[in-house]
């Protein structure tokens, strides 16, 4: 690499070209913009010309720069000579200026000829190595691709996989840490929906400790209230119907609830019968042989005495398919005592 | 001779160490001069916590680091000690420490910090893949393709103009330009996401008119990425010897730390 030589403007250094020197034995003075107006005509020609020069060789530089980067020439020296010449003829501060930019500039250019020359001892051949990249990721040659050629006119086609088969084989060189995943997946950020209120219904007031009782709904839609009040005010007849025909043998609750025909149906009959226990129309209990029995009561109560009884007690009904049947069984149920709303 | 070169915005390695501060005292703003108690003050403040506590507060940074860690973006102490942390901030030496060892003895990951002027954290694997085992999941097609800039790079001797990369990845099909079928638009994906990655850096040159820009390795490429083996495999490739490249093959086998340590892992 050729050295730079500068023209000293060290006092005491010796002075490199004394003719280029206006001032000599002195440090070179540069003039402000403001002395400007003292220069000569000619004087002010030769400035202007030496910046015009310098940007000149600057442009020049940017738009040469692969032909000065090219080890086989020697252009860049050339270039820093020239410079170098200029440079003895620097006189103001704008021209000085004008000089530093062109010296980075150079010293990029140098550095990076400097890389390049580190080459040559381990040249690296990009073009072969993505040539067997592609045989590598199976590039199949013959095959023209289908149809007709684009117009860069690539020769052959990749498969589908072809990144990700190179992927497989380049992962070895890596260390990533596999990245963290809930095996089951996340569950959605959003809050669940408002669960149900479940209120548990008062019961009748009894003697016997334990009662059956379905749960309540709090919220109901007003269509859906109003066929269920219905239902329970039909089922109520129903019952009272049964307790007249013989009002001293208790009604078995189950006997009462169940459709043989129909297990949603059954379910339906608990529920609503669940209406009546709360309000007080009806009330549940254990006969002798301690099996539930269902029965209207005599004396009404208003809704709120209804929630001011004593003894009162919550209960859960649960009933599965298979108790059902085992149920219809075991009472020899054949007909259901509350009959179907669409009874066909 | 260097393999990294930096042309600008060089990172200063050193950790600006301030005189004592009383524990617990730092703002609501972390910044990257967060002021580390001393250890006699971290150990009076865990006595003040019970352990069930400094557990938890563990088990959450843990969990945090690994969700922030799918997208391969760094992790900033800022956010950590802001979000997670918190009010343990006064011991917050201890919790890294127990953090980075659970990292290694449960999971079997290493918590390195890239960037100690930023305070930049990432998650590695403690161990290397054992050479032909089999593969649990299917491999991404972006490793083929981060491997092949890396891999220029790296025989390019730790410089690559992005000239030479877009007319290389021409050369396997990919046009920077178009939107590719695995990729879809690659320049943006090696400009923007590797280099948030880490993997890359996208460094403009001076002077350039127009501007071009050079490709190194990120700091991120450096702890995960094994120049040995790449090495390897691209002599592989040219069925050639790996010590035909004098200077990869001597820059990849000298002792630095920074390369990933080699340990197997079943």
């Amino acid at each position: 690499m050729e050295q730079l030589k500068r023209p000293s403007t060290d006092k005491e250094a010796p002075q490199q070209d004394g003719a280029a020197q206006h001032n000599s034995g002195d440090q070179m003075q540069l003039n402000g913009g403001s002395s400007f107006g003292s220069m000569s005509g000619q004087e002010r020609g030769t400035r202007k010309e030496i910046r015009s020069k310098y940007r000149d060789l600057i442009d020049s530089v940017q738009q040469n720069r692969e032909d000065l980067l090219s080890p086989s020439n020697n252009k860049l020296t050339e270039v820093l000579e020239a410079a170098d010449s200029l440079f003895e003829n620097v006189r103001e501060t704008s021209e000085a200026v004008l000089d530093s930019k062109f010296v980075s500039v150079a010293t990029d250019l140098n550095n990076e000829r400097a890389s390049q020359m580190r080459e040559e001892d381990s040249a690296f051949d990009h073009a072969a190595f993505a040539e067997h990249l592609l045989s590598f990721m199976g590039l199949n040659r013959l095959e023209s691709g289908g149809g007709e050629q684009s117009e860069e006119e690539i020769e052959g086609y990749l498969p589908k996989d072809a990144w990700q088969r190179l992927a497989q084989r380049a992962e070895a060189c890596f260390q990533t840490a596999p990245t963290f995943h809930y095996m089951l997946g996340s569950f959605h950020a959003e809050p669940p929906p408002p669960k149900q209120r479940i209120v548990r219904q008062k019961k009748a007031p009894s003697k016997e400790a334990k009662r059956i009782m379905p749960t309540q709904l709090k919220k109901m839609e007003e269509a859906e209230q109003e066929a269920t009040e219905k239902e329970v005010e039909r089922i109520l007849a129903c019952l009272k119907s049964y307790h007249q025909d013989d009002p001293t043998s208790p009604i078995s609750y189950y006997e009462f609830v169940i459709d043989p025909n129909s297990f949603s149906r059954t379910l339906e009959n608990i529920f609503h019968t669940s209406f009546l226990v709360r309000d007080g129309l009806a009330q549940i209990g254990l006969d002798q042989d301690k099996l539930p029995c269902i029965a209207p009561m005599e004396e009404v109560m208003t809704e709120g005495e209804a929630g001011e009884r004593e003894n009162c007690n919550a209960s859960i009904v649960s009933i599965s398919p298979k108790s059902w049947k085992e149920l219809i069984e075991a009472f020899d149920i054949t007909e259901p005592m509350i009959p179907p709303l669409n009874s066909q | 001779m260097s393999q990294r070169k930096r042309l600008s915005n060089s990172q200063s390695s050193s950790q600006r160490k301030r005189p004592q501060s009383s524990s617990g005292t730092v703002g609501e703003d972390e910044d990257a001069t967060y002021t580390q108690p001393s250890v006699s003050q971290v150990q009076r403040n865990l006595e003040k916590l019970s352990p069930s506590q400094v557990d938890q507060k563990i088990t959450e940074v843990v969990q945090y680091i690994l969700v922030k860690d799918q997208k391969k973006i760094p992790i900033r102490r800022a956010d950590l000690v802001k979000n997670v942390i918190k009010e343990y901030r006064n011991v917050y030496p201890e919790i890294m420490k127990r953090v980075t060892h659970t990292f290694e003895q449960v999971f079997g990951l290493k918590l390195v910090n890239i960037d100690t002027k930023n305070q930049l954290y990432i998650l590695i694997n403690k161990f290397e893949a054992t050479a032909g085992g089999p593969s649990f999941c299917v491999a991404n097609p972006k490793t083929g393709l981060l491997f092949f800039i890396l891999s220029v790079i790296f025989m390019k001797q730790g410089v690559a103009k992005e000239s030479l990369i877009w007319n290389m990845l021409e050369k396997l099909r990919i046009n920077p330009t178009k939107k590719h079928e695995d990729f879809g638009d690659v320049k943006k994906m090696v400009t923007d996401e590797f280099v948030r990655q880490r993997y890359l850096e996208y460094v403009l040159i001076p002077h350039s008119d127009p501007p071009e820009h050079n490709f190194l390795w990120g700091p991120r490429a450096d702890k995960e990425v094994s120049k040995a083996k790449i090495l390897q495999f691209v002599a592989e490739l040219h069925d050639q010897d790996p010590r035909n490249w004098k200077h990869q093959y001597a820059e990849a086998h000298k002792t630095q730390d920074s390369q990933p340590s080699s340990s197997s892992r079943r």
